[in-house]
Protein backbone atom coordinates (compact mmCIF):
# COMPACT_ATOMS: atom_id res chain seq x y z
CA UNK A 1 0.00 0.00 0.00
CA UNK A 2 1.69 2.99 -1.01
CA UNK A 3 0.25 5.57 1.01
CA UNK A 4 1.47 3.68 4.11
CA UNK A 5 4.81 3.99 2.97
CA UNK A 6 4.47 7.78 2.38
CA UNK A 7 2.48 8.72 5.43
CA UNK A 8 4.49 9.39 8.74
CA UNK A 9 3.43 10.77 11.88
CA UNK A 10 4.00 14.66 12.11
CA UNK A 11 6.94 14.48 14.01
CA UNK A 12 6.35 17.53 15.77
CA UNK A 13 3.10 17.51 16.62
CA UNK A 14 2.71 21.15 18.42
CA UNK A 15 1.04 20.84 21.90
CA UNK A 16 -0.71 17.73 21.23
CA UNK A 17 -2.92 18.18 24.58
CA UNK A 18 -4.30 21.54 24.06
CA UNK A 19 -5.27 20.20 20.20
CA UNK A 20 -8.03 17.81 22.55
CA UNK A 21 -9.31 20.83 24.40
CA UNK A 22 -9.60 22.51 21.15
CA UNK A 23 -11.60 20.71 19.05
CA UNK A 24 -13.94 19.75 22.01
CA UNK A 25 -14.56 23.46 21.88
CA UNK A 26 -15.30 23.46 17.95
CA UNK A 27 -17.62 20.17 18.80
CA UNK A 28 -20.79 22.28 17.83
CA UNK A 29 -23.13 19.88 15.51
CA UNK A 30 -24.93 17.80 18.16
CA UNK A 31 -28.70 18.59 16.32
CA UNK A 32 -30.85 18.05 19.54
CA UNK A 33 -30.44 18.68 23.22
CA UNK A 34 -28.94 15.32 24.57
CA UNK A 35 -30.60 16.19 28.09
CA UNK A 36 -32.71 18.90 28.81
CA UNK A 37 -32.00 20.43 32.33
CA UNK A 38 -35.72 22.14 32.82
CA UNK A 39 -38.57 24.35 31.57
CA UNK A 40 -36.59 27.07 29.81
CA UNK A 41 -33.90 24.66 28.05
CA UNK A 42 -37.21 22.35 26.43
CA UNK A 43 -39.23 25.18 25.74
CA UNK A 44 -36.24 27.27 23.56
CA UNK A 45 -35.14 23.62 21.82
CA UNK A 46 -38.60 23.52 20.81
CA UNK A 47 -38.55 27.03 19.61
CA UNK A 48 -35.48 26.85 17.95
CA UNK A 49 -36.95 23.92 16.07
CA UNK A 50 -39.64 26.35 14.89
CA UNK A 51 -42.16 25.94 17.28
CA UNK A 52 -43.26 29.34 17.68
CA UNK A 53 -45.85 28.97 20.49
CA UNK A 54 -42.73 27.53 22.92
CA UNK A 55 -41.27 30.63 22.43
CA UNK A 56 -44.20 32.71 23.08
CA UNK A 57 -44.07 30.82 26.12
CA UNK A 58 -40.28 30.87 26.65
CA UNK A 59 -40.34 34.55 26.17
CA UNK A 60 -43.51 34.98 28.41
CA UNK A 61 -41.06 33.01 30.60
CA UNK A 62 -38.08 35.20 31.04
CA UNK A 63 -39.58 38.32 31.13
CA UNK A 64 -40.54 39.03 34.61
CA UNK A 65 -36.97 37.61 35.19
CA UNK A 66 -34.70 39.50 32.76
CA UNK A 67 -37.16 42.64 34.36
CA UNK A 68 -35.89 42.31 37.54
CA UNK A 69 -32.27 42.30 36.35
CA UNK A 70 -32.58 45.59 34.71
CA UNK A 71 -34.48 47.01 37.58
CA UNK A 72 -31.72 46.04 39.92
CA UNK A 73 -29.19 47.13 37.36
CA UNK A 74 -30.63 50.20 35.86
CA UNK A 75 -31.77 51.84 38.80
CA UNK A 76 -30.95 55.47 38.01
CA UNK A 77 -33.57 54.51 34.95
CA UNK A 78 -37.20 55.33 35.03
CA UNK A 79 -39.31 52.16 33.90
CA UNK A 80 -40.06 53.29 30.68
CA UNK A 81 -36.65 52.72 29.40
CA UNK A 82 -36.64 50.08 31.92
CA UNK A 83 -39.33 48.13 29.29
CA UNK A 84 -37.57 49.83 26.45
CA UNK A 85 -34.36 47.88 27.67
CA UNK A 86 -36.30 44.46 28.12
CA UNK A 87 -37.92 44.71 24.33
CA UNK A 88 -34.22 45.19 23.57
CA UNK A 89 -33.28 41.96 24.85
CA UNK A 90 -35.75 40.00 23.73
CA UNK A 91 -35.38 41.11 20.53
CA UNK A 92 -31.38 40.04 21.45
CA UNK A 93 -32.68 36.96 22.64
CA UNK A 94 -34.72 36.20 18.99
CA UNK A 95 -31.97 37.23 16.70
CA UNK A 96 -29.38 35.54 18.75
CA UNK A 97 -31.05 32.58 19.99
CA UNK A 98 -29.22 30.18 17.39
CA UNK A 99 -25.93 30.66 19.43
CA UNK A 100 -27.54 29.12 22.46
CA UNK A 101 -25.63 24.93 22.27
CA UNK A 102 -29.17 22.99 23.25
CA UNK A 103 -27.21 21.06 25.20
CA UNK A 104 -26.08 23.93 27.32
CA UNK A 105 -28.07 24.80 30.27
CA UNK A 106 -30.14 28.18 29.36
CA UNK A 107 -29.64 30.38 32.31
CA UNK A 108 -25.96 31.22 31.35
CA UNK A 109 -26.41 32.40 27.79
CA UNK A 110 -29.44 34.17 28.96
CA UNK A 111 -27.74 36.49 31.83
CA UNK A 112 -24.86 36.83 29.00
CA UNK A 113 -27.44 38.11 26.29
CA UNK A 114 -29.22 40.19 28.60
CA UNK A 115 -26.18 41.90 30.16
CA UNK A 116 -24.50 42.77 27.01
CA UNK A 117 -27.97 44.58 26.01
CA UNK A 118 -28.13 46.37 29.05
CA UNK A 119 -24.38 47.63 29.04
CA UNK A 120 -25.16 48.41 25.47
CA UNK A 121 -28.14 50.54 26.36
CA UNK A 122 -26.18 52.72 29.11
CA UNK A 123 -23.85 52.66 27.03
CA UNK A 124 -26.02 54.53 23.87
CA UNK A 125 -28.04 56.29 26.58
CA UNK A 126 -24.43 57.83 27.82
CA UNK A 127 -25.19 59.88 30.96
CA UNK A 128 -28.57 60.61 30.06
CA UNK A 129 -30.24 58.99 32.71
CA UNK A 130 -33.97 59.53 33.43
CA UNK A 131 -34.71 60.30 37.08
CA UNK A 132 -38.78 60.22 37.70
CA UNK A 133 -39.79 63.12 38.35
CA UNK A 134 -42.42 61.79 41.28
CA UNK A 135 -39.18 61.23 43.25
CA UNK A 136 -38.86 64.95 43.72
CA UNK A 137 -42.75 66.01 44.10
CA UNK A 138 -42.18 66.59 47.11
CA UNK A 139 -39.06 69.03 47.27
CA UNK A 140 -39.81 70.63 44.37
CA UNK A 141 -41.68 74.59 44.29
CA UNK A 142 -45.27 74.72 43.06
CA UNK A 143 -45.18 74.26 39.18
CA UNK A 144 -44.59 78.26 37.95
CA UNK A 145 -43.87 77.80 34.24
CA UNK A 146 -41.58 75.83 32.25
CA UNK A 147 -41.64 78.36 29.51
CA UNK A 148 -38.24 80.61 30.49
CA UNK A 149 -36.63 77.36 30.16
CA UNK A 150 -38.21 75.78 27.31
CA UNK A 151 -37.81 79.20 25.59
CA UNK A 152 -33.80 79.50 26.12
CA UNK A 153 -33.46 76.06 24.91
CA UNK A 154 -35.68 76.36 21.72
CA UNK A 155 -33.80 79.24 20.91
CA UNK A 156 -30.70 78.02 21.15
CA UNK A 157 -31.68 75.03 18.82
CA UNK A 158 -33.48 77.16 16.36
CA UNK A 159 -30.15 79.40 16.24
CA UNK A 160 -28.41 76.06 14.69
CA UNK A 161 -30.34 76.21 11.99
CA UNK A 162 -30.74 78.05 8.70
CA UNK A 163 -32.88 81.38 9.51
CA UNK A 164 -35.59 80.68 7.22
CA UNK A 165 -36.13 77.07 8.72
CA UNK A 166 -36.17 78.47 11.95
CA UNK A 167 -38.46 81.15 11.01
CA UNK A 168 -41.12 78.75 10.20
CA UNK A 169 -40.58 76.91 13.29
CA UNK A 170 -41.20 79.87 14.93
CA UNK A 171 -44.46 80.95 13.35
CA UNK A 172 -45.81 77.19 13.42
CA UNK A 173 -44.37 75.15 15.90
CA UNK A 174 -44.04 78.09 18.85
CA UNK A 175 -46.37 81.25 18.00
CA UNK A 176 -49.25 78.71 16.33
CA UNK A 177 -49.47 79.70 12.99
CA UNK A 178 -50.80 77.54 10.24
CA UNK A 179 -48.54 77.08 7.13
CA UNK A 180 -49.84 79.10 4.54
CA UNK A 181 -49.65 82.35 7.26
CA UNK A 182 -46.22 81.46 7.80
CA UNK A 183 -45.58 80.88 4.82
CA UNK A 184 -46.47 83.91 3.18
CA UNK A 185 -44.13 85.56 5.83
CA UNK A 186 -40.95 84.02 4.39
CA UNK A 187 -42.38 84.21 1.06
CA UNK A 188 -42.62 80.49 0.05
CA UNK A 189 -45.99 78.41 -0.40
CA UNK A 190 -47.45 76.19 1.59
CA UNK A 191 -46.29 73.60 1.19
CA UNK A 192 -42.91 74.54 1.14
CA UNK A 193 -43.58 75.61 4.41
CA UNK A 194 -44.60 72.54 5.70
CA UNK A 195 -41.79 70.72 3.93
CA UNK A 196 -39.29 73.28 5.11
CA UNK A 197 -40.94 72.53 9.05
CA UNK A 198 -40.89 68.90 8.67
CA UNK A 199 -37.02 68.71 7.64
CA UNK A 200 -36.66 71.42 10.77
CA UNK A 201 -37.81 69.48 12.93
CA UNK A 202 -36.03 66.25 11.68
CA UNK A 203 -32.63 68.19 12.54
CA UNK A 204 -33.78 69.55 15.66
CA UNK A 205 -34.69 66.25 17.39
CA UNK A 206 -31.55 65.20 15.80
CA UNK A 207 -29.19 67.83 17.68
CA UNK A 208 -31.81 67.19 20.84
CA UNK A 209 -30.52 64.10 21.09
CA UNK A 210 -26.92 65.38 20.71
CA UNK A 211 -27.35 67.84 23.35
CA UNK A 212 -28.66 65.07 25.60
CA UNK A 213 -26.01 62.73 25.33
CA UNK B 1 -44.68 57.67 23.45
CA UNK B 2 -48.21 57.03 22.79
CA UNK B 3 -47.62 54.48 19.80
CA UNK B 4 -44.89 52.79 21.95
CA UNK B 5 -45.39 48.49 21.03
CA UNK B 6 -46.28 46.78 24.50
CA UNK B 7 -43.89 43.85 25.65
CA UNK B 8 -46.59 41.40 25.02
CA UNK B 9 -46.88 42.52 21.27
CA UNK B 10 -43.28 42.26 20.73
CA UNK B 11 -43.41 38.51 22.37
CA UNK B 12 -46.25 37.79 19.71
CA UNK B 13 -44.72 39.25 16.76
CA UNK B 14 -40.88 37.71 17.48
CA UNK B 15 -43.13 34.71 18.60
CA UNK B 16 -44.32 34.55 14.59
CA UNK B 17 -41.03 35.17 13.03
CA UNK B 18 -39.60 32.18 11.79
CA UNK B 19 -36.45 30.97 14.11
CA UNK B 20 -32.66 32.12 13.13
CA UNK B 21 -30.49 29.08 11.48
CA UNK B 22 -28.62 27.12 14.26
CA UNK B 23 -24.99 28.71 14.53
CA UNK B 24 -22.72 26.78 13.22
CA UNK B 25 -18.67 27.95 14.33
CA UNK B 26 -17.02 24.57 13.18
CA UNK B 27 -18.40 26.03 9.40
CA UNK B 28 -17.28 29.06 10.03
CA UNK B 29 -13.54 28.39 11.03
CA UNK B 30 -13.54 25.87 7.96
CA UNK B 31 -14.37 29.18 5.63
CA UNK B 32 -11.47 31.01 7.34
CA UNK B 33 -8.95 28.14 7.27
CA UNK B 34 -9.77 27.50 3.51
CA UNK B 35 -9.27 31.02 2.33
CA UNK B 36 -6.13 31.31 3.90
CA UNK B 37 -4.70 27.68 2.67
CA UNK B 38 -6.06 29.11 -1.32
CA UNK B 39 -3.38 32.04 -0.57
CA UNK B 40 -0.97 30.09 0.45
CA UNK B 41 -1.31 27.29 -2.17
CA UNK B 42 -1.47 30.69 -4.82
CA UNK B 43 1.60 32.15 -3.47
CA UNK B 44 3.52 29.02 -3.17
CA UNK B 45 2.51 28.30 -6.92
CA UNK B 46 3.36 31.04 -8.05
CA UNK B 47 6.69 31.58 -5.80
CA UNK B 48 7.65 28.13 -5.31
CA UNK B 49 8.51 26.69 -1.89
CA UNK B 50 11.88 27.04 -0.57
CA UNK B 51 14.07 24.18 -2.69
CA UNK B 52 15.49 22.92 0.74
CA UNK B 53 12.45 22.31 2.58
CA UNK B 54 12.76 18.73 2.98
CA UNK B 55 15.81 19.07 4.72
CA UNK B 56 15.18 22.30 6.48
CA UNK B 57 12.22 20.87 8.21
CA UNK B 58 14.47 18.58 9.57
CA UNK B 59 16.46 21.34 11.26
CA UNK B 60 14.36 22.37 14.74
CA UNK B 61 14.89 26.09 14.77
CA UNK B 62 13.44 25.83 10.56
CA UNK B 63 10.49 23.59 11.49
CA UNK B 64 9.86 26.24 14.58
CA UNK B 65 9.16 28.70 12.01
CA UNK B 66 6.12 26.94 10.96
CA UNK B 67 4.73 25.05 14.11
CA UNK B 68 5.45 28.19 16.18
CA UNK B 69 2.49 30.29 13.83
CA UNK B 70 0.64 27.00 12.89
CA UNK B 71 0.08 26.37 16.77
CA UNK B 72 -0.92 30.13 17.44
CA UNK B 73 -3.35 29.56 14.54
CA UNK B 74 -5.03 26.61 15.90
CA UNK B 75 -5.30 27.67 19.26
CA UNK B 76 -6.69 31.82 17.96
CA UNK B 77 -9.26 30.07 15.55
CA UNK B 78 -11.16 27.75 17.65
CA UNK B 79 -10.74 30.25 20.74
CA UNK B 80 -12.71 33.20 17.82
CA UNK B 81 -15.44 30.82 17.55
CA UNK B 82 -15.98 30.28 20.87
CA UNK B 83 -16.45 33.75 21.60
CA UNK B 84 -19.40 33.83 19.34
CA UNK B 85 -21.26 32.23 21.77
CA UNK B 86 -22.06 34.51 24.90
CA UNK B 87 -22.08 32.01 27.44
CA UNK B 88 -18.86 30.55 26.19
CA UNK B 89 -15.29 31.70 28.09
CA UNK B 90 -12.31 30.35 25.49
CA UNK B 91 -8.72 29.30 26.83
CA UNK B 92 -7.14 32.75 26.19
CA UNK B 93 -4.07 31.68 27.97
CA UNK B 94 -3.34 29.03 26.23
CA UNK B 95 -1.93 31.63 23.33
CA UNK B 96 0.43 32.81 25.76
CA UNK B 97 2.28 29.03 25.18
CA UNK B 98 3.42 29.44 21.26
CA UNK B 99 4.65 33.31 22.39
CA UNK B 100 6.33 32.32 24.93
CA UNK B 101 8.77 29.43 23.56
CA UNK B 102 8.80 32.22 20.24
CA UNK B 103 10.11 34.62 22.72
CA UNK B 104 12.47 32.02 24.40
CA UNK B 105 14.07 31.16 20.63
CA UNK B 106 14.47 34.96 20.28
CA UNK B 107 15.92 35.47 23.50
CA UNK B 108 18.46 32.66 23.22
CA UNK B 109 19.31 33.52 19.92
CA UNK B 110 19.90 36.71 20.75
CA UNK B 111 22.31 35.63 23.69
CA UNK B 112 24.33 33.50 21.32
CA UNK B 113 24.97 36.02 18.15
CA UNK B 114 27.27 39.34 18.92
CA UNK B 115 26.20 42.64 19.82
CA UNK B 116 27.42 43.61 16.31
CA UNK B 117 25.68 41.46 14.52
CA UNK B 118 22.25 41.32 15.90
CA UNK B 119 21.12 44.37 13.66
CA UNK B 120 21.96 42.66 10.35
CA UNK B 121 20.50 39.80 11.06
CA UNK B 122 16.92 40.90 12.51
CA UNK B 123 17.29 42.94 8.94
CA UNK B 124 17.51 39.71 6.82
CA UNK B 125 17.03 39.93 3.33
CA UNK B 126 13.58 39.71 2.59
CA UNK B 127 11.50 42.26 4.98
CA UNK B 128 9.61 43.89 2.26
CA UNK B 129 7.99 40.44 0.43
CA UNK B 130 7.61 38.60 4.14
CA UNK B 131 5.45 41.48 5.66
CA UNK B 132 3.52 41.80 2.49
CA UNK B 133 3.15 38.37 1.91
CA UNK B 134 1.68 37.78 5.41
CA UNK B 135 -0.42 40.98 5.58
CA UNK B 136 -2.02 40.27 2.13
CA UNK B 137 -2.77 36.61 2.68
CA UNK B 138 -4.38 37.34 5.86
CA UNK B 139 -6.40 40.25 4.87
CA UNK B 140 -9.43 38.03 2.66
CA UNK B 141 -9.63 35.38 5.65
CA UNK B 142 -9.85 38.49 8.06
CA UNK B 143 -12.57 40.24 6.28
CA UNK B 144 -14.51 37.57 5.23
CA UNK B 145 -14.27 35.46 8.74
CA UNK B 146 -15.40 38.89 10.45
CA UNK B 147 -18.38 39.16 8.31
CA UNK B 148 -19.84 35.83 8.66
CA UNK B 149 -18.90 36.10 12.88
CA UNK B 150 -22.10 38.66 12.64
CA UNK B 151 -24.67 35.60 12.94
CA UNK B 152 -22.39 34.78 16.05
CA UNK B 153 -23.18 36.74 19.35
CA UNK B 154 -19.77 37.81 20.70
CA UNK B 155 -20.03 40.08 23.58
CA UNK B 156 -16.22 41.26 23.00
CA UNK B 157 -16.35 42.14 19.63
CA UNK B 158 -12.88 43.66 19.83
CA UNK B 159 -11.29 40.26 21.21
CA UNK B 160 -13.01 38.40 18.50
CA UNK B 161 -12.18 40.24 15.30
CA UNK B 162 -8.21 40.73 16.91
CA UNK B 163 -8.54 36.79 17.54
CA UNK B 164 -9.70 35.82 13.84
CA UNK B 165 -7.31 38.51 12.47
CA UNK B 166 -4.46 36.52 14.56
CA UNK B 167 -5.81 32.81 13.21
CA UNK B 168 -5.38 34.29 9.99
CA UNK B 169 -2.50 36.58 10.50
CA UNK B 170 -0.84 33.41 12.22
CA UNK B 171 -1.63 31.01 9.53
CA UNK B 172 -0.74 32.75 6.55
CA UNK B 173 2.99 33.66 8.37
CA UNK B 174 3.26 29.83 8.67
CA UNK B 175 2.53 28.90 4.85
CA UNK B 176 4.84 31.71 4.19
CA UNK B 177 7.34 29.95 6.08
CA UNK B 178 7.63 27.50 3.60
CA UNK B 179 8.61 29.97 1.01
CA UNK B 180 10.68 32.03 2.98
CA UNK B 181 14.55 31.15 2.91
CA UNK B 182 15.63 33.38 5.95
CA UNK B 183 15.89 31.36 9.21
CA UNK B 184 17.85 33.48 11.49
CA UNK B 185 14.67 33.58 14.75
CA UNK B 186 15.88 37.01 15.22
CA UNK B 187 14.64 37.60 11.57
CA UNK B 188 11.29 35.35 11.30
CA UNK B 189 10.48 36.30 15.12
CA UNK B 190 10.57 40.04 14.49
CA UNK B 191 9.02 39.98 10.67
CA UNK B 192 6.39 37.12 11.26
CA UNK B 193 5.13 38.74 14.82
CA UNK B 194 4.61 42.51 13.69
CA UNK B 195 2.92 40.87 10.09
CA UNK B 196 0.86 38.65 12.59
CA UNK B 197 0.53 42.03 14.85
CA UNK B 198 -0.91 43.72 12.00
CA UNK B 199 -3.39 41.42 10.95
CA UNK B 200 -4.36 41.09 14.88
CA UNK B 201 -4.97 45.06 14.74
CA UNK B 202 -6.99 44.77 11.35
CA UNK B 203 -9.03 41.57 13.09
CA UNK B 204 -9.65 43.87 16.28
CA UNK B 205 -10.57 46.90 13.92
CA UNK B 206 -12.84 45.71 11.88
CA UNK B 207 -14.46 43.30 14.83
CA UNK B 208 -15.29 46.59 16.93
CA UNK B 209 -17.04 47.81 14.10
CA UNK B 210 -18.87 45.31 12.11
CA UNK B 211 -19.83 42.89 15.64
CA UNK B 212 -21.75 45.24 17.85
CA UNK B 213 -25.10 43.67 18.16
Amino acid sequence: MAFMDTYAPPRHCPLPAIGGILLRSLADEREVALEPQGEWERLLTAANAGDGAAFARFLMQITPVIRGIIRARAVTMGPDEHEDILQEVLLAVHLKRGTWQGDRPVRPWLYAVARHKIVDAFRRRGSAVHVPIETFAETLPEDRSDEPMAARDAAAMLSQIDERSAQIVRAIAIEGENAETAGERVGISAGAARVTMHRAMKRLSSLAERMTK
Amino acid sequence: MSHRQTTEDLIASLAAMPAPPRLRMSRIALQIVGLVAIGIFALLFTTGLRPDLAEALTTPITLAKTAIPLSLAAIALPAAMLTARPDAHPPLWLLALPIAVAVALYLATMAGTPVSMIPQRIIGVSIATCLTSITALSLTPIIVGTALMRRGATTRPTLTGALIGLASGAGAAAGYALHCLDDNPLFFVTWYGIGIAIATAVGAILGRHWLRW
